[in-house]
C-alpha cells in the first residue's frame, strides 16, 4: 500500500507485448510439462481429469505463447495461470491423501476443496484478463532480485559452515551491490561496522547460539 | 464497572514494574524507530524481533512486541510530515496534509498534533479493550466449532472487502494462503501432505517465513524500483506547540477519527491501515469546506493519525478474546504467544489475567511515554532518516535473516523466506494484495480444524452451519458483504477511497 507499489499504467509497444506473451506462455506450458510429467512418476496414479486439466492449461500455455489467444490484461491472465498451475501441483501433491472416510474428514479432503476453489477462482481471473483490457505488467528490477535474493542464499548457505561474523559481512556486500547508486568504499565500512554490531548484539547481547568463526572441517556450503 | 476498575488495577501492578515499564519503553522506542524509517514494516520488526524475546518472561514478551506495534503508528506519521515518505504503510494518508503543513513551517503542530491524537486514541482504545474483554470472552464460550468456522468465514471476506483492488484476486490470495497453510503434518492423522518427500516441510511453514519474505524482502525488492526523491524540511522544527485554533479544529476530528479507528481495528481483515483512509475520506465528508484538503488541514493529520493507533490497539480483542488474529500482526503475536506457551483464546483472560490485564495497562502507559519521549526526539529521527536507503537496506535484510535463522537455527528456513520475497514482488507485480493472502495462511489450520470437527459433530451434515443461529448469522453477514462488495456502485465508491 505504500506509495511505491509500480501498478501504474505501463504500456509496452505491439511487438514488445507480442516477445512477452511468447515468452511467458512458454513458461506457462513448461511448467505445466513438468508438472505433467511429475504425475506419471507417483505411486498413486493420478485422476484423469486431474491430468486432463494439466493437458488443457499446457495447451492455453501454448495458446498464449503463439499469440492465438489474445492476452489483453497481461497481470490477470499470467496471474491466474500461476494461481491455476498452483491448484493443479496441489491436486497432484496431495493425491495420495486419503479423502473422506464415512462422514469424516480425511488429510486429503481439505487441500483439495481448497485447491478446487482456488482453481475455480483463478479461471475468472483468467477469462477476465482475456475479455477486459488492462495495464502492461511493468518491468522487472533484474538486479535488485539477483543480488538481494542472492544475499539471502548466501547467508543461508554460509551460516552453519563459517559462522556469523564470515556470513552477515558476505550478506551485506552482496546484497549492496543490488542499489544503482552502490558505493563500494562506504560500504565495506558500513559491512564492518553492521557486522560487528551484529556478532555482538545477538551471541552476547541476546545469549542466542551462534557460531561466530568458521568450522573448518565443514566447508562445502548447504543451502537447507 | 468495579470488576473494570480492579482489573485494570491487576494490570498496572504488573505493568508498572521497573522492568516491564523498561521493556515496553524498549518496544515502543524500537517500534517509533521502525515506523521512522521507510521501507520497513511492523510486521518485519516483529519477526525479526522475535527471537529477542526468548529470553524474556511471557509478560514482558507481550509488552514489549505490542510497543512495537504502537509505537509504529507513532514513527509513521514522523517521516510522512517531515519527508512526504509513509514511513509505514498506515500513516500514507497522513502524507497529504502533514507534509503540505511541514511546507507551510508549521510541522511543529502537525507533530504535535499526530502524537495528542494518537495519545487520545490509545487511552480510549485500551478502555475499550479492557471493556469489551469479557463480554466478548463469555460471548465465545458459546461458540462451537461451526460457530468458529463461520466468524473466520467472515473475517476473511472482511479482508477481501477491505482490501483494494478486484475482490476475485482477493480472494484467489485468500484461498492461496489457505492452500499454502495445509502444507506440513496433518493435525488429526499425522500424515504428510504436500511436502514433495521434502523433511524441512513436514512441520509446514512457518508464518514467519512467509511474512517476513513478504513483507520485508518483496518490500525491499519493490522500493529498489523507485529510488524517489526525500525532500526533507530542512528548517529547524519550531513552535511545536498547536495554536487554540489548531485544538479546536482538530477535537472533532480525533473523536471521529478515534472512533472509527477502534471500529475497523476489532473488525476481522481491518486494521490500521485501512482505518486512517476510512478516518481521512470521513474527515474531508463532515468538513464544511473540503476544498482544504491537500493543503495542509490539520483534521487531515488528526483524523488518521488518532485512527491508525487506535486500530492498532483494538485489533487486540479479536486475538485475546476469541484466539482470532484480524490481522498479519496479530498473527504474528499469535506465534509469539505460542512460543511462550499461551494459547490465545476466552482461555487466557481466565486463566493467566495477570497477563492479559498487564498488556492491556501496558498500552496506556506506551502510550504515555510515547507522547512524552518523542516529540523531543524528533531531531534525532530526522538525523536518521538522511542514512541513505543504499545503506539501509542491507542492514534491513540481515536483521531479517538472522532473525528468520536463529527461531529455528535452520538455514533452509532463510532459503524459503528468499523464495517468498520473490513471490511476494510478483504477486505486486500482478497487482495482487499480499495481505490477504497471509490472513488465509495464518488461519487455514484453525479453519480446517473447526470445519472438521463441526462436520464430525454433524455427523456430516454440511447444513449445520446453517442452521445453528450464531453460525447462519455470521456466513449471512459474509454474504451481505461480499455481495456489496461486487455491486457495481459500491465498487466504485471503494476506487473513490483507495485513490484519494
Amino acid at each position: 500500500m505504500s506509495d511505491a507499489t509500480p501498478s501504474g499504467d505501463w504500456t509496452r509497444t505491439a511487438a514488445a507485448r507480442r516477445q512477452y506473451n511468447l515468452v511467458g506462455g512458454a513458461i506457462l506450458a513448461v511448467a505445466g510439462l513438468v508438472l505433467l510429467s511429475t504425475s506419471f512418476l507417483l505411486h498413486n496414479p493420478v485422476p484423469l481429469t486431474v491430468r486432463g486439466a494439466v493437458v488443457i492449461f499446457i495447451a492455453v500455455g501454448i495458446a498464449i505463447s503463439l499469440g492465438l489467444l489474445r492476452v489483453q490484461n497481461p497481470q490477470d491472465v499470467y496471474g491466474g495461470m500461476a494461481l491455476i498451475l498452483l491448484s493443479l501441483v496441489a491436486f497432484v501433491a496431495s493425491n495420495d491423501l486419503p479423502g473422506m472416510r464415512g462422514f469424516a474428514f480425511g488429510p486429503g479432503t481439505a487441500p483439495r476443496l481448497f485447491a478446487f476453489t482456488l482453481g475455480l477462482l483463478s479461471l475468472g481471473v483468467v477469462v477476465g484478463g482475456l475479455l477486459t483490457a488492462g495495464p502492461d505488467i511493468s518491468g522487472y528490477k533484474i538486479r535488485g532480485v539477483v543480488f538481494i535474493i542472492g544475499a539471502i542464499l548466501a547467508f543461508a548457505a554460509t551460516i552453519r559452515p563459517l559462522g556469523l561474523v564470515v556470513a552477515s559481512f558476505t550478506t551485506l556486500v552482496i546484497c549492496a551491490a543490488a542499489a544503482e547508486d552502490v558505493r563500494w568504499k562506504e560500504t565495506l565500512v558500513v559491512a564492518v561496522c553492521v557486522t560487528a554490531f551484529c556478532c555482538v548484539l545477538f551471541p552476547y547481547g541476546l545469549n542466542l547460539p551462534f557460531q561466530l568463526w568458521p568450522r573448518f572441517f565443514q566447508l562445502w556450503p548447504r543451502f537447507w | 464497572m468495579y470488576d473494570l476498575i480492579s482489573n485494570l488495577w491487576l494490570g498496572m501492578g504488573v505493568a508498572a514494574t521497573p522492568m516491564n515499564i523498561f521493556l515496553c519503553l524498549i518496544g515502543a522506542l524500537v517500534g517509533t524507530l521502525i515506523g521512522v524509517l521507510p521501507g520497513i514494516g511492523s510486521l518485519a520488526t516483529i519477526a525479526m524481533l522475535l527471537p529477542i524475546t526468548f529470553g524474556l518472561p511471557p509478560v514482558g514478551a507481550l509488552i514489549m512486541l505490542a510497543g512495537i506495534y504502537y509505537g509504529a503508528q507513532y514513527g509513521g506519521s514522523t517521516t510522512s510530515i517531515l519527508v512526504n515518505i509513509p514511513g509505514e504503510s498506515s500513516s500514507v494518508v497522513t502524507c497529504l496534509d502533514g507534509h503540505e503543513m511541514a511546507k507551510q513551517g508549521r510541522a511543529g503542530p502537525a507533530l504535535a498534533i499526530a502524537a495528542i491524537g494518537s495519545f487520545f486514541a490509545g487511552c480510549v482504545a485500551t478502555v475499550l479493550v479492557a471493556a469489551l474483554g469479557a463480554p466478548l470472552t463469555s460471548l465465545a464460550l458459546l461458540f462451537g466449532p461451526a460457530e468458529y468456522f463461520s466468524l473466520m468465514v467472515l473475517g476473511l471476506i472482511f479482508a477481501v472487502v477491505l482490501a483494494k483492488g478486484s475482490v476475485l484476486k482477493a480472494l484467489t490470495m485468500i484461498l492461496s494462503g489457505l492452500l499454502l497453510s495445509m502444507i506440513g503434518s496433518d493435525l488429526e492423522t499425522g500424515a504428510e501432505r504436500m511436502t514433495w518427500g521434502i523433511p524441512e516441510l513436514s512441520d509446514g511453514i512457518g508464518f514467519v517465513v512467509v511474512g517476513m519474505g513478504m513483507f520485508g524482502f518483496g518490500e525491499i525488492l519493490r522500493n529498489l524500483e523507485n529510488p524517489g526523491s526525500r525532500e526533507i524540511i530542512n528548517a529547524k522544527v519550531t513552535g511545536l506547540m498547536p495554536t487554540l485554533p489548531d485544538l479546536k479544529a482538530a477535537a472533532g476530528a480525533i473523536g471521529r477519527g478515534t472512533v472509527i479507528g477502534s471500529l475497523l481495528g476489532i473488525l476481522p481483515g481491518g486494521g490500521a491501515i485501512i482505518a486512517s483512509f476510512a478516518a481521512y475520506t470521513l474527515e474531508k465528508r463532515v468538513s464544511k469546506n473540503p476544498s482544504r484538503f491537500g493543503h495542509g488541514a490539520i483534521e487531515g493529520v488528526a483524523a488518521p493519525e488518532s485512527a491508525n493507533n487506535a486500530a492498532a490497539q483494538t485489533s487486540f480483542i479479536p486475538l485475546l478474546t476469541l484466539g482470532i488474529p484480524p490481522n498479519p500482526v496479530m498473527a504474528l503475536m499469535v506465534g509469539a504467544m505460542t512460543i511462550h506457551g499461551i494459547v490465545p483464546g476466552p482461555q487466557v483472560m481466565t486463566k493467566q489475567p495477570e497477563l492479559f490485564w498487564g498488556m492491556i495497562a501496558s498500552m496506556w502507559i506506551g502510550n504515555l511515554m510515547l507522547v512524552v519521549i518523542n516529540l523531543p526526539l524528533v531531531g534525532m529521527w530526522v538525523r536518521l532518516l538522511r542514512v541513505p536507503y543504499r545503506h539501509l537496506f542491507p542492514m534491513i535484510v540481515i536483521f531479517c535473516c538472522i532473525g528468520v535463522y536463529s527461531l529455528n537455527n535452520a538455514p533452509f528456513d532463510v532459503t524459503m523466506t528468499a523464495i517468498f520475497g520473490v513471490v511476494g514482488y510478483w504477486l505486486v507485480k500482478h497487482d495482487f494484495e499480499p495481505a490477504p493472502m497471509i490472513l488465509g495462511f495464518v488461519l487455514g489450520p484453525l479453519m480446517e480444524e473447526n470445519l472438521r470437527r463441526a462436520m464430525l459433530i454433524a455427523r456430516g451434515d454440511a447444513t449445520v452451519f446453517l442452521t445453528r443461529p450464531i453460525s447462519a448469522t455470521l456466513l449471512a453477514l459474509a454474504l451481505f458483504l461480499l455481495v456489496l462488495a461486487v455491486l457495481p456502485s459500491l465498487r466504485a465508491k471503494r476506487e473513490e477511497v483507495f485513490t484519494e
